[in-house]
């Protein structure tokens, strides 16, 4: 089984680097073959809202950056793992730019948010960001209802809450 | 030169569809709603280069303002990355030390491709959440469904009193000093759906967003 896991490199912790090597440690046990890509803000080039992707050359970004790589080779990934910090609730601009230009696996989808001071009003905030709009829940692409997951991160003991929940059902 | 007894607002349009973005045509609505002779007014957009951070005279536009207008498109239930970005640079602008007006009023205007306004809460939700870790005063959004539809129909009488009835409390509140709390408003476009589903085609066709050939499925509101 192929993963991609994408984080955001600008905002290296403790916290987020723990997390990475628990993630990777728990799908490789799973029987993962996990490929790790760190993006920064000046890789990704924003989303252009232009719908080009899905309209004229469905697939393929105007801008051609890191992200549009990706983007050609999603198909071959059983599932997507983002790694984002959580600002006010919302994935970081680099991850929101990576999400948005559809790098996300076709059959599974694992958004975790990270952050020591993210409070409840955030965490709250990001998780229905994702688990009210996204696979199943979302109105406005019918028939993506690949499986999308959210967890939030707040400490070192989250991130081995979130890894042994990824191990009842990674596999 | 800025006039110092004039109060000072800061338009945002979050878009980076240029002079084919709603969100600039929302922004234009309010704008000229607001005189002048009363009011500094400073527009800033969004930029698609990638490779640098805002610069600190856009960053200082904001900290300046007495009313912060963000006006968005809603990308995948949230903000638009390039705003996110601007958002973030700004957070750090402020958390270096930079000053800004705490007291400025921030209002936003989000438009999505949905006929359900609704749908924009979780963006709501996060410019509270940024209002609120810099102690801004936010007060409303008005959160329109099928935005390039409401541009083209918007001088149509009858049609989008709602969306006036906005502008206007957006306007009002702006001028007052209460701090009365205010709810946010959901604009839904009155045409019937199947009405509707053909204007949005024709405008899709027309921005060359869908091919001239796609037949395009009707939509059960």
């Amino acid at each position: 089984m192929n993963t991609l896991l994408v984080l955001d490199k600008d905002s290296k912790t403790k916290l987020s680097e723990d997390l990475k090597v628990k993630v990777v440690k728990t799908l490789e046990e799973k029987g993962h073959w996990v490929e790790v890509v760190e993006l920064g803000k000046n890789d990704v080039s924003p989303c252009l809202g232009c719908l080009l992707c899905l309209t004229k050359h469905p697939g393929e970004c105007v801008t051609k950056d890191i992200v549009n790589e990706i983007r050609k080779n999603v198909k071959k990934y059983s599932a997507t793992f983002y790694l984002t910090p959580v600002l006010f609730g919302h994935f970081s601009s680099t991850i929101a730019n990576v999400m948005a230009k559809g790098t996300g696996s076709h059959n599974w989808q694992v958004i975790i948010g990270f952050g020591e001071d993210i409070d409840d009003e955030e965490k709250s905030t990001f998780i229905d960001l994702t688990a009210k709009h996204h696979g199943k829940a979302d109105i406005v692409h019918p028939g993506m209802n690949r499986q999308v997951d959210v967890f939030v991160s707040r400490s070192i003991e989250d991130n081995t809450i979130i890894c042994a929940a990824l191990k009842t059902y990674a596999g | 030169m800025l006039d110092e007894d004039k109060k000072s607002i800061c338009f945002v349009n979050g878009s980076l569809r240029g002079k084919k973005a709603s969100s600039l045509e929302f922004l234009k609505d309010v704008e000229l709603r607001l005189p002048d002779t009363e009011y500094n007014k400073t527009f800033l957009t969004v930029k698609a280069k990638s490779k640098e951070s805002y610069p600190e005279n856009m960053l200082k536009g904001i900290a300046c303002a007495d009313t912060i207008v963000f006006v968005f498109p809603l990308h995948n239930y949230g903000l638009p990355g390039a705003l996110m970005r601007l958002l973030e640079d700004y957070y750090q602008y402020i958390e270096v030390g930079n000053k800004y007006n705490k007291a400025a009023k921030v209002y936003m205007i989000v438009n999505c491709g949905s006929a359900r306004p609704e749908i924009n809460e979780e963006a709501i939700r996060v410019m509270k959440n940024f209002s609120r870790r810099l102690s801004l005063n936010w007060r409303f959004a008005i959160c329109i469904g099928t935005g390039p539809v409401v541009v083209i129909t918007k001088k149509a009488p009858f049609l989008d009193l709602k969306l006036k009835r906005a502008y206007a409390e957006m306007v009002s509140d702006i001028k007052s000093s209460s701090s009365e709390k205010k709810d946010n408003y959901l604009i839904k476009p009155l045409i019937p759906a199947p009405i509707l589903t053909r204007i949005k085609n024709y405008y899709e066709r027309k921005g060359q967003m869908i091919q001239k050939n796609h037949k395009p499925q009707q939509t059960k509101e």
